[in-house]
């Protein structure tokens, strides 16, 4: 038995976390790309906002685009929703309602992640300190993964909390590789083109310095969603746009690939009541995913892919709530 | 002045020889460490209550403070059968209101009062409640005077609240004091919300096997939402709110699940009476279920509290309690009262007009303190003033004399000094009774001080019940 009041809480509760977790990931793995790359090249902190799908937001407030604003706005900004410490304090928030559900442990975790946040988030800013507050940020939400995990009885309340985890999830994927692959596979794409236009001057030493930051972009961009580790186990030979992609929209062994994400859809939609009004939005999903192979290396079809993604993640998100919330007013 | 741990002679009492001794051999500045501790453990746990300023609730940590008040076992059995006494007296008192009104017909308690109360809801004659019992949940206050005498100061009948912190308390002063509850014999409060569940599920109508229990609250904002969630959790029920509840054609009472409507037997209400249903009491309110009281009367759900059953809950009918234990029961209070003397009777009324220097006088149906007077702070113009009040309506007056209330060491800014307390035991009533092992110590943090309210100032302390 799980009050639909509460099952919304939760919800929101675990995709709030897992937004904060997320940012706190792709923050720290930029940060850490940014210094690798000499002066000059792409150093722009914009994509960040990108991902974050914030950019609007930002430049309604912000004049300047320097890095410690757009830090500044995605971890500590409590005015900005989806920052750190707002995602943080929402899930408490929503938490707060549903204490009685939860593991006793859990709660303390989220208020514990709360306080620190709400006291230190100004350390998140400062890129001396910035990455042992992200760290935090994250080591507590997997401190909180592994208390739900370990001591939670698997109940409605718990397919509930795992479902909001995944869709969060997958979402945040979609994003990264909406923005930043579309992004980097544009730029080789152009590179490509300029190095056989002028083939007689010496852009060959340059075209290679850029194919290595590609590589250490792409890296970046797997360290973003904790997958380089996996990549290169699951994956034989370099990184190449091609196989980053493919492993983290299709590799359904990888916890926070698309195809990972829409498996722990299914199997918390199918454990919970109704199942038959929101596998349908799955199967949506799953079509849009696997249409979209043959795209895999162009650049803006695969902007434009994820985008429709996203939205059928929201349709999924949209029919939890008629099927569970609303269908019981 | 009487104080719970040191005697007259400076000193420990017997049962709470080993603190007084942990204490001195720990210091000021380890205590003081201690303290700062279990402070971040309030903090870590969300141990909190909410505080109301300019409108907006604020989530406050708990104030604690980690020397504990103790009592000795034997004491503490003596106080136990005096407030179930109390309650059998009580309930008795509540169903024979809402029945036959014996206690009126027979003299015993005015038929005025009852006219006059703002708490009998006549809504709920001649409903009868499984075991005849009315107020399941009470916490009772009690004080000590100088003499070291325990005196009933009121029973809170409606939504007392309190009991989670007697609990979290315990969590935090075992962290603190390890050592002393391996050494020696201290009653484990823990068995409160078992108990609880217990006696909730017992009320569920006949027919029912698996009862379905669930506590209502008015809500995130109210000040004892931690108290709420606590319970709820601690009894594995669900936590609802009036909007997740509805009252069927069928008059029985659902919550909206993920999975539909299921059905409700018991509801641990948390919500006063006037709130709960607005198709009967207030219509504005959001609280409430409509149709809840409907429900309630057909048999289809058990409400703890019973909605009315707040009319015991007053300073007049406190007042009369001596007398209705001895009329239900045919026994002496086990527990005293503080005397009041009630100004509707002729000879009591003379003594409160002779000795009003010396007294407390309350306006019989006021709540939280507005128009008290303390006759020993009051100046002769306001003397005079309750003089002619208590002469126009006596009915409406009580007045008890001035109490010393018993001090505890406390923690206070690095040193340790004496701080009023008071006590709220909680007593369940259902087919049995229980009593928790102690119960809530508030202590006024400041010097001099009387309110031990958290929202004005007051701590807490854990309450141990030490086998001597």
């Amino acid at each position: 038995m799980l009050l639909s009041r509460v099952a919304d809480n939760l919800y929101w509760g675990a995709r709030y976390l897992e937004r904060a977790e997320d940012t706190a990931r792709v923050v720290r793995a930029f940060t850490e790309v940014l210094l690798d790359l000499p002066v000059g090249v792409a150093s722009s902190w914009e994509p960040l906002l990108a991902v974050a799908g914030s950019r609007e937001a930002f430049e309604a407030g912000h004049a300047r685009r320097a890095e410690n604003d757009i830090v500044h706005f995605l971890v500590a900004d409590s005015a900005n929703f989806g920052s750190v410490v707002a995602s943080v304090a929402h899930a408490r928030e929503n938490l707060r309602t549903t204490r009685e559900v939860l593991p006793r442990e859990a709660w303390q975790t989220v208020n514990d992640l709360y306080l620190y946040t709400a006291r230190d988030a100004e350390s998140g800013v400062d890129r001396r300190s910035r990455a042992r507050f992200l760290g935090r940020v994250i080591s507590e939400s997997q401190r909180l993964d592994g208390v739900i995990s370990g001591t939670m009885q698997r109940d409605e309340a718990y397919e509930i909390w795992r479902l909001g985890q995944a869709v969060e999830r997958a979402d945040m994927t979609t994003r990264v590789v909406g923005v930043r692959a579309a992004a980097l596979l544009a730029t080789t794409a152009a590179t490509v083109n300029t190095a056989t236009s002028t083939a007689t001057t010496s852009t060959t030493t340059t075209s290679t310095a850029t194919d290595d930051f590609d590589e250490v972009q792409w890296m970046g961009m797997l360290r973003s969603l904790t997958a380089l580790q996996m990549y290169q186990r699951a994956t034989r030979g370099p990184i190449t746009g091609e196989g980053v992609v493919s492993f983290l929209l299709f590799d359904h062994e990888f916890p926070r690939s698309v195809a990972g994400c829409m498996q722990r859809i299914r199997s918390a939609l199918s454990r919970l009541p109704r199942a038959d009004r929101t596998l349908p939005e799955c199967d949506d999903v799953d079509a849009l995913l696997s249409g979209l192979r043959a795209d895999a290396g162009d650049g803006a079809a695969l902007d434009q892919a994820m985008d429709r993604v996203q939205m059928a993640l929201g349709r999924l998100s949209a029919a939890v709530y008629d099927t569970f919330v609303r269908a019981a007013e | 002045m009487w104080d719970e741990l040191i005697d007259d002679n400076g000193e420990p009492r017997a049962a709470a020889a080993a603190v007084v001794q942990q204490l001195q051999e720990l210091g000021l500045s380890e205590l003081q460490q201690r303290q700062d501790l279990a402070e971040l453990d309030i903090v870590g746990m969300g141990i909190t209550f909410t505080v109301y300023s300019d409108g907006r609730g604020i989530d406050r940590a708990w104030p604690f403070d980690i020397i504990p008040r103790v009592i000795a076992a034997d004491e503490w059995r003596r106080v136990e059968l005096g407030l179930m006494q109390r309650l059998r007296a009580i309930n008795a008192f509540i169903d024979d209101l809402y029945h036959e009104q014996r206690v009126i017909a027979d003299g015993v308690f005015p038929a005025a009062l009852l006219e006059h109360s703002v708490n009998f809801r006549p809504q709920c004659r001649g409903v009868s409640p499984k075991y005849g019992v009315w107020a399941h949940i009470c916490g009772s206050d009690l004080v000590r005077d100088a003499d070291g005498t325990m005196y009933v100061l009121e029973d809170n009948l409606r939504v007392p609240s309190g009991v989670s912190y007697v609990l979290e308390n315990r969590a935090i002063s075992k962290r603190a004091f390890a050592d002393l509850f391996a050494q020696q014999s201290i009653l484990p409060v823990d068995a409160y919300t078992d108990e609880l569940k217990r006696m909730l599920a017992s009320l569920a109508p006949d027919d029912v096997a698996d009862p379905t229990v669930v506590v209502l609250t008015p809500g995130i904002f109210n000040s004892a939402y931690f108290e709420h969630s606590f319970l709820a959790q601690r009894m594995g029920a669900a936590l609802v709110e009036g909007a997740d509840l509805v009252v069927g054609d069928d008059d029985c009472v659902y919550m909206r699940t993920i999975d539909g409507r299921e059905r409700v037997d018991v509801i641990y209400r948390r919500v006063d009476d006037l709130f709960l249903d607005p198709d009967e009491f207030r219509p504005d309110s959001a609280l409430g279920v409509p149709g809840l009281m409907r429900a309630w009367r057909a048999g289809n759900v058990a409400i703890a509290n019973a909605p009315g059953a707040g009319v015991a809950d007053d300073k007049v009918v406190y007042a009369w309690v001596p007398d209705l234990i001895r009329y239900y029961l045919h026994e002496e209070a086990l527990l005293p009262n503080v005397p009041t003397y009630r100004c509707v009777y002729d000879d009591e009324r003379q003594h409160v007009l002779d000795n009003i220097g010396e007294m407390v006088v309350k306006p019989a149906n006021e709540s939280g303190g507005y128009g008290l007077l303390i006759g020993n702070r009051a100046s002769r113009t306001e003397l005079d003033e309750a003089i002619a009040n208590i002469e126009a309506d006596p009915r409406n007056w009580v007045a008890q004399p001035i109490l010393s209330l018993s001090t505890a060491p406390t923690l206070c800014d690095g040193r340790i000094e004496p701080r009023h307390v008071d006590l709220r035991p909680f007593i369940l009533s259902g087919a049995g009774q229980y009593v928790t092992a102690g119960g809530l110590t508030r202590v006024a943090l400041r010097r001099g001080s009387l309110v031990v309210n958290s929202s004005q100032g007051g701590g807490s302390k854990d309450t141990w019940i030490v086998e001597t």
